[in-house]
């Protein structure tokens, strides 16, 4: 009894502080807010049932977002929802992204607008959801390379590669957003 | 020394702080003193920023969820080892 009283408060103090962090990237994977809520329970009710295979001293953030990753593909496959990414086309568009040239005072113009952070949320959902995901786990929920390499199962390299690509896709969206608002000169135009 | 080239490469791993000590120092002080590369991390920077903030304030758990939760936590009882 002792020893279950022990397990509850070592998951207590370890596992349910990173409550909004694991909601914030259920949302950012499923897109709802009801399944969000679901897949949140769902990964702390595993969580608390597997606690024996947590290593402490370990990320246990990165622990709840291998948790979480697994549990929403599990569903996706269930529902038949996955869609399969075109390399080739994806590989190009990045490509092109890559191109931009930023300008000469920082971008101060788009970054200072007051429409911007709508701007980011609109574009980031539209990313293809394999840079969507790493872009969410690095930025805004702040893991290192090696832990969305844990929580995804793929080498650091690929995680890089996701992440810099989906980055860049990302400027160019908003970069061509700033053009067509006046916020930034047409390509071209700037010495 | 690091040339422009290099930098720009490899802005992102400084930005994310995960260069090795010494590459990130070469990068801070290349960044300190040339007009080409510092618009390029200003941008990245001010980009990096404007995602977090994008964010900071979205998409919190509801109360009536947290207490859900952990209700449905104090649930699990004798398998939790």
């Amino acid at each position: 009894m002792a020893q279950l009283a022990d397990a509850r408060a070592a998951f207590q103090a370890e596992v349910l502080q990173h409550l909004e962090s694991v909601y914030r990237y259920a949302y950012a994977l499923t897109r709802e807010r009801a399944e969000a809520e679901d897949l949140t329970q769902d990964t702390f009710l595993q969580a608390l049932r597997h606690w024996d295979q947590f290593r402490p001293g370990t990320n246990a953030r990165a622990w709840l977002f291998t948790i979480c990753r697994n549990l929403f593909l599990r569903q996706r496959e269930r529902r038949a929802r996955e869609q399969p990414v075109e390399a080739g086309a994806l590989d190009s568009l990045a490509n092109d992204a890559q191109a931009f040239a930023a300008p000469s005072d920082g971008g101060r113009a788009l970054f200072d607008a007051p429409e911007l952070g709508d701007v980011i949320r609109r574009e980031l959902d539209k990313l293809p959801s394999e840079y969507r995901e790493v872009v969410e786990l690095s930025d805004l929920q702040d893991q290192s390379y090696a832990d969305i390499a844990q929580v995804l199962g793929v080498p650091i390299g690929t995680v890089k590669s996701r992440l810099f690509r989906g980055r860049r896709l990302l400027q160019a969206a908003l970069v061509d957003y700033a053009r067509d608002a006046g916020l930034l000169p047409p390509p071209g135009s700037e010495a | 020394m690091s040339d422009c080239q290099d930098v720009i490469r490899q802005l992102w791993e400084y930005l994310d702080g995960e260069l090795p000590a010494g590459d990130a120092d070469e990068i801070r002080e290349h960044l300190d003193d040339c007009a080409h590369c510092n618009p390029q991390y200003e941008f990245q920077l001010r980009f990096l920023d404007a995602l977090v903030k994008a964010y900071a304030a979205n998409e919190v758990p509801r109360p009536e969820f947290v207490r859900r939760l952990k209700a449905a936590l104090d649930g699990i009882g004798g398998d939790l080892t």
